[in-house]
């Protein structure tokens, strides 16, 4: 296929050009920039860690709400029993006064 | 495959990215700069392209490959890039050549060559610099740009009508 003068004129004129000086150490620096941020980025954005934390999250959560109740039911248990000894106390109390009004009787 | 493990191995070692990129820059920025005749957007997408080619590198499989995959997508980053750039009304087209470069003696006319081709439609554009700075054949080029035969056929030639236009108004003027 033979070229007319524009053809030729333009292969001439579009024929490659190196870019500035230094261009693949441009490259490279950006390359490092990717893999640095990739690095970094890396454990935070696996999605099974996700799912570790999300879940260690959940049951973080349960246990504090489950460890809470216990204590509640726990204190509330302590203030019964205290309640019952105050009763047996007193009941004593008045078995004692019942016991010596009879006696002396 | 002897022609696969090299360059897979090319993918292990970043010694060999950076001979790919020293053997390719001259073709990725020049098919951006002659598009987009601006010397910094034309390197920032020929960065772009090595990037991207740095982590598609295991995905390449003959140097064959990695010409042809380099050179279909600095056309389409170059395409997008002056689409985004008319949307911003950047179009900038240089006034001047190169300063760190001189124009030689026939300087101007590829200068004056180069303007021209920077006028012409987007895919006329394309097409025409893959013609003549890569000397690529129309079925070559349809296969880069994924469109047919006969439609690269018809667009290098309304570019050319085209340029001629131009050229004979400017001579003209």
């Amino acid at each position: 296929m033979t070229m007319d003068p524009l053809e030729e004129q333009l292969k001439h004129a579009l024929r490659r050009e190196q870019p500035r000086a230094g261009f693949a150490g441009r490259v490279r620096a950006r390359v490092a920039v990717r893999e640095e941020t990739a690095r970094r980025a890396g454990w935070s954005s696996l999605p099974q860690l996700r799912w570790v934390v999300a879940i260690l999250l959940c049951v973080g959560v349960v246990a504090g709400v489950l460890y809470g109740h216990g204590k509640v039911e726990h204190a509330r248990g302590e203030a019964a029993k205290q309640q019952v000894y105050v009763a047996l106390r007193l009941a004593g109390t008045k078995m004692q006064l019942a016991e010596s009004k009879v006696r002396n009787f | 495959m002897m022609a696969s493990t090299s360059v897979a191995e090319s993918a292990a070692s970043g010694i060999s990215f950076d001979r790919l990129v020293e053997t390719h820059q001259a073709m990725v920025f020049s098919l951006a700069y002659h598009f987009l005749h601006d010397r910094a957007a034309a390197e920032e997408v020929a960065q772009d392209v090595f990037l991207q080619l740095y982590s598609h590198l295991e995905e390449m499989v003959s140097p064959v490959h990695v010409v042809f995959w380099l050179r279909k997508v600095t056309a389409n980053r170059s395409i997008d890039e002056a689409r985004r750039r008319q949307r911003r009304a950047e179009v900038g087209i240089e006034a001047a050549g190169d300063p760190a470069s001189p124009p030689e003696a026939d300087g101007w006319m590829n200068l004056r060559l180069r303007r021209l081709v920077a006028s012409l439609p987007e895919r006329q554009r394309m097409v025409i610099i893959l013609r003549y700075q890569e000397d690529l054949e129309p079925v070559e080029i349809a296969r880069l740009l994924d469109v047919s035969v006969n439609t690269v056929k018809s667009q290098l030639q309304r570019a050319l009508t085209l340029l001629r236009e131009k050229a004979g108004v400017e001579k003209r003027a």
